[in-house]
This record gives structure tokens, C-alpha cells and sequence, in this order.
């Protein structure tokens, strides 16, 4: 079943055009990746789905409803959730301040309990260091708190905008694994990489995107076998 | 946990996570106060409230002890001078809401202070032609028309950030002390005479509420400030003080938490408009006259100094810097033509030795760590087999 579908979107910075007339689907229970090069549209397609940006045209949709002027916050409570670029934690706030917040917009407080036990389940380090604060907190420790903070709205989709961006190689495949992990608790996942190798490795579906549009899509292992997207992205080829 | 244990031969991610957490435990505090809030925190609740009421009554005592060295006789009047910096502490307060706990840059906050005093003065002054109320009414009619001026100003700005909304605020402050000069009806410099004042007579049959006798005053507003930090405390630890404290702390962020970003920032814009005024009603009932003259750029760029030096975010900072802003002129009169000079100074010596401000803003954030602290502890105890993680956590480095 689809549960994200893009349609012409086209999103603007002013006159600049970011993203053209792009559509791709999001089926439940997937991992979709979308790779690219800096600047290939990728964060700005995370944040106009999210809710950060409202595309110039085109539309989207979730679950079956139409959430294009949707605004972000409502978005989150409808099921999606993003751990964005930069990790994006609140510095001043400790961990367990941080995972809090994650579940602001909830109105089922009382099982918000059991998506904390699930996040601690998922990264230990995280109860390790519940009164530590975010700020204070190395790169990989962040990330898993963004990517915590995130499943504390129990979402039916999850963005993940690089988690991997400035981690240690030992920390990348340890956060992949868990993603993997999260996708197969339920929860489906749209992930943006440069981590090309990794990202469609674990992908069920993947996209690539240069400047702003699509240009390959298929099965994460068709791309990763596909010898002009190993040249450009893989390093080999 | 390998936090407390002895060093690792191999270095892997916990034991450089460690390797840090010993260092910032080691660097001392810098600053005046080194560890005050810290051990305000260690107190129980009770020696708390001991404390608490203890400085409160010795707040009220003030007017009556007249302390040497810190009074600012004989140049000022120590009575009317404590007035004045309540007044101010009550400023610093709400524009506290506004720039310490949502983090919006508000340069024209003396626009709400000044509504706030025409308000009193024009419905309750001789000078004016219009209905006449009593003087304690003005005060919640004060606060609900800031408070509409802050949402008119706050809704078209608030969708602009940083800067953008600092230089919109400024043009608002501008315009409120100009509609004042040019509209006949606010009456530019002349101004208005006689402010009404809270009822009652002493013995002898003379009004308790002088211009010149700034005690009563001065408790009056004591009061409402006690009041205000009652309810400020509470929206701190409500949802709409974490929403603010997110917003303050990454706005993007905050928006896909679920926090209705934009919703809650008018909310902070109003709030801390409406304090505002309430302290140029209180004000312009001590001084007895309200005229276009006091409501300048200079005097917004003082009552955010004021917030910055008492520690942004920090409620109990933001009285201590109100009181400073009012009270260091007061005191060494001499000096008194350079304050903005010495501000300045001041400033930046407190950005360079204590950059959170005299009282950082962690302290205010405290209670809902406190909060969430428990929360933790709950989940602990409700399931045995993760029991250890309060002692664990209790240990752990990076402990408030």
C-alpha cells in the first residue's frame, strides 16, 4: 500500500528552483533511499516532505490524505517524523529532555512509555546517558538521540536526512544496522545518503537524484549494480 | 559503567566518551557565584521554600531597613528608588518570556511599556476627556490591550526570525512613541497630570498611594511581581514553556517535534507584552505623569540589557538585572549621566566572565529536567530488571 506519494512537486528557495517536478512513491514497510551529490535536492525534498517547505506546486500525499499545505507540526502527529540534517537536537536540553520532546505532540501519553523502552532498546547508550546533555554528547551519540527523538512519536514513516554524515565508519554501519532494525519493528523509512553504498545496500527501493530531479530509480541492488551509478557514486567503476 | 571506572587500554567510543566526561567534570566553574546552582539544587524542597521566604520578607523590609552603603540617599529618595526598580524588575520579567525562554529578539519592548502607561493615564487622569475608572482597574485593562497589541505586532512578524524581527520590533517601538506626539488625543509632551492611584487613607486622612512616598508602591508591585514569577514558574514547567524552550533552542526542530511553533511564539509575544504593561501601568501611577518623553529606543535597549545581565531565560536573573538597571544609576548619582556607558561596560564584562548572564538560564530549566528525571526513575522502578539506571545514571558524568 502507499503511504507517501509525491506528484510534480516542484519546490523554490525565491527564484531559485530546487526541485523539479519530482514524484516518487513510498510503499508501508519499505526503506527508500534517496542518493545525490551535494546539492542535488536531496535535504530539500526531506524538508518539503516533512513539512519544513511548502512546494511551489505538484502535491503530496500521506496515507491517503491529501498534506500538501499541511503544516510540519501537524504532520508529526499524522505519523511522520524526521530526524533532520544536523542532527538538530535541542543542545541545552539532556537526553531524556530531548526524547521527551520527541513525543510533544502526542495525546496517547500513556504508551509513550513503551516507545521510550523500544528507544532504549534500540541504542542502549541512550539510558546510559539520560541526564547527560544533548549539547555535550559526541557526533554518533547525537545522531542516535535525533533518530530516538524521532521514534518518540511512534511514526508511520520515518525521515532520516544522513544519519551517517560526519560519524566514524564503525558508527555508520552500527546506525544502518539499526535502521534496518527499526524498519523491520514496522515503521517505514525514507532515507537520504551520500553513504551510497550502504544506503542502497540496505534500501528495498532507491532513487537517485541530480539537481533537483530523479534520474535512476529501482531496487536498491539493481542501482547498486548499475555501472554508471557505480561510477558516479560508489567510487568505482 | 566505564565512566567510573579506570582507564582503558583500548580506546574505543565509550572510553573517549569518558575521556570527556572527566575533563568537563574537571574544568572548575568560572564566574561570581561558582556552584550556586548547583547546590540550590542539592537543597530540599523545604530549606528551598525556607530560604525563598526568608529573602521575601527581607525584599518587603527593605523601604523600612534603608541599609547604609546600599541605599541611594541622599542623592535619591531610597523609597521612590525601590519603587522604580521594582518596576523595572517587573519589565525585565516580561520581556524575560519573550527573548529569554522563545529566544525572539524583541528591540521595542518599551512600546508595550508605553501603552501600558497611557493606558493608565488616559482613564484615570483629569488631564483626559475620556471615561474615568479607578486606578486598579487600569491594571488588568493594561494588560488585555498589550496583550492585543502583542498579538496585532506578533502575528504578521512572528513568521520573520532573528534579526528580521529585531529590526521589525524596533519600528514598532518607534511607532507607538511617535503616534504619541502626533495624535492630539495622547497630548505629546505635555503629557498627563495627576495618575490616578490604588484607593485608601491613613489615620491622618492622606492617600497611602503618594507620588512622593514610594513604600506603598513599592510593595504593591513587589507583590505583583511574586505573583507573576508564580505563574511564570508554572508556564515554565507547563507544555508551553518546554514548546518555548525548543523554539529558543532550534525553531526547525521544534516544528517537527509536533510543537506549533508559530502558535506559541505569539503566545510568548503576548504574554510578555502584557506584562509589560502592567509595569507602565504600576509605572505610570508611582510617577503620577505619562508623557511621550520616557518611551525612547535607549530605554528598550536598557530593559534588554537588563535581561541579558540578570542571565537570559533566567526569571530570578531578570529581577536582579532589572533592579541592577534601575538601581546603579539611583546610587551613584555622579555617574549617573554615563550609565549607558557603564552598561555598556558591564555587558561585556559579563559576556566575557559569565556569558549565560549573573544567574544562567540552565537553573529555570532545572524543573523540567526534574520532571523528566522522575519520569526515568518511574520507568526504573516499574520495570525491575532495569533498576540499576538510576543509581547508573546517578553516577554517570554530565550530571546537573
Amino acid at each position: 500500500m502507499t503511504l507517501l506519494e509525491l506528484k510534480n512537486v516542484s519546490v523554490h528557495y525565491g527564484r531559485i528552483q530546487a526541485i523539479h517536478d519530482m514524484s516518487f512513491k513510498v510503499d508501508e514497510g519499505e526503506i527508500v533511499s534517496l542518493i545525490g551529490a551535494n546539492g542535488a535536492g536531496k535535504t530539500t525534498t526531506m524538508r518539503t516532505v516533512s513539512g519544513l517547505l511548502n512546494p511551489s506546486s505538484g502535491s503530496i500525499t500521506f496515507a491517503g490524505q491529501d498534506i500538501t499545505r499541511m503544516k510540519a507540526h501537524i504532520r508529526v502527529i499524522r505519523g511522520i517524523s524526521q530526524a533532520p540534517e544536523g542532527r538538530g537536537i535541542f543542545p541545552g536540553m539532556t537526553v531524556m529532555e530531548n526524547l521527551d520532546m520527541g513525543s510533544y505532540g502526542r495525546k496517547d501519553r500513556s504508551v509513550v512509555a513503551n516507545d521510550l523502552e523500544r528507544v532504549f532498546d534500540l541504542f542502549p547508550r541512550l539510558k546510559e546517558r539520560a541526564k547527560q546533555f544533548g549539547g555535550t554528547m559526541s557526533g554518533g551519540e547525537q545522531q542516535m538521540l535525533a533518530i530516538g527523538r524521532a521514534l518518540m512519536s511512534n511514526p508511520k514513516l520515518l525521515l532520516l536526512d544522513e544519519p551517517s554524515m560526519g560519524l566514524a565508519p564503525q558508527f555508520i554501519r552500527q546506525i544502518f544496522k539499526i535502521i534496518t532494525e527499526i524498519n523491520k519493528q514496522g515503521t517505514t523509512v525514507l532515507l537520504v545518503e551520500q553513504n551510497a553504498n550502504q544506503a542502497l545496500a540496505r534500501a528495498h527501493r532507491a532513487f537517485v537524484l541530480e539537481t533537483g530531479e530523479i534520474t535512476h530509480s529501482g531496487t536498491g541492488k539493481d542501482l547498486l549494480a548499475n555501472p554508471a551509478i557505480k561510477e558516479a557514486y560508489l567510487g568505482v567503476g | 559503567m566505564s565512566t567510573t571506572e579506570g582507564p582503558t587500554l583500548i580506546p574505543d567510543d565509550a572510553a573517549a566518551q569518558a575521556m570527556m566526561d572527566r575533563e568537563a567534570k574537571m574544568k572548575p566553574r568560572k564566574g561570581w557565584f561558582p556552584g550556586l546552582g548547583e547546590k540550590w539544587n542539592t537543597l530540599s524542597r523545604q530549606k528551598q521554600w525556607l530560604i525563598l521566604i526568608v529573602v521575601v520578607v527581607i525584599a518587603y523590609l527593605l523601604p523600612i531597613l534603608n541599609p547604609p552603603l546600599i541605599t541611594t540617599e541622599p542623592g535619591n529618595n531610597w523609597q521612590i528608588a525601590l519603587a522604580q526598580m521594582s518596576v523595572y524588575a517587573l519589565v525585565a520579567v516580561g520581556l524575560n518570556v519573550v527573548v529569554g525562554y522563545a529566544g525572539l529578539l524583541d528591540l521595542g519592548y518599551v512600546a508595550f511599556f508605553a501603552v501600558g502607561s497611557y493606558t493608565a493615564a488616559m482613564f484615570t487622569s483629569p488631564d483626559s476627556p475620556y471615561v474615568h475608572i479607578p486606578y486598579l482597574w487600569t491594571l488588568p485593562l493594561a494588560m488585555a490591550i498589550t496583550m492585543f497589541f502583542g498579538v496585532m505586532l506578533g502575528v504578521p512578524t512572528l513568521r520573520l526570525r532573528g534579526d528580521y524581527l529585531a529590526i521589525v520590533t524596533l519600528g514598532f517601538g518607534e511607532i507607538v512613541r511617535i503616534l504619541a506626539t502626533i495624535i492630539p488625543a495622547m497630548k505629546g509632551q505635555v503629557g498627563f497630570q495627576n495618575v490616578g492611584h490604588p484607593p485608601g487613607t491613613d489615620s491622618g486622612g492622606q492617600p497611602i498611594f503618594l507620588n512622593s512616598n514610594g513604600t506603598p508602591w513599592y510593595w504593591l508591585t513587589l507583590t505583583i511581581i511574586i505573583l507573576v514569577l508564580l505563574a511564570a514558574g508554572n508556564l515554565e514547567r507547563s507544555r508551553v514553556g518546554r514548546a518555548w524552550i525548543a523554539i529558543r533552542e532550534d525553531e526547525d526542530a521544534a516544528e517537527i517535534m509536533g510543537v506549533p511553533t508559530f502558535k506559541y511564539k505569539v503566545w510568548a509575544f503576548a504574554i510578555g507584552a502584557s506584562v509589560g504593561g502592567l509595569s507602565g501601568a504600576l509605572f505610570a501611577g508611582q510617577v503620577g505623569f505619562v508623557n511621550n518623553q520616557k518611551f525612547d529606543i535607549a530605554t528598550s535597549i536598557l530593559f534588554l540589557a537588563a535581561v541579558v545581565m540578570g542571565g537570559t531565560g533566567n526569571k530570578v536573573g531578570a529581577i536582579l538585572g532589572g533592579s541592577l538597571v534601575a538601581y546603579i544609576p539611583l546610587r551613584f548619582t555622579a555617574i549617573a549621566e554615563f550609565k549607558y556607558l557603564i552598561f555598556g561596560a558591564a555587558l561585556v564584562l559579563i559576556m566575557i566572565f559569565r556569558p549565560g548572564g549573573i544567574l544562567p538560564a540552565r537553573q529555570s530549566l532545572l524543573a523540567y529536567g526534574r520532571i523528566a528525571y522522575n519520569k526515568v526513575k518511574a520507568l526504573a522502578m516499574k520495570k525491575p530488571g532495569t533498576g540499576q539506571l538510576t543509581t547508573s545514571t546517578g553516577k554517570g558524568a554530565g550530571d546537573e
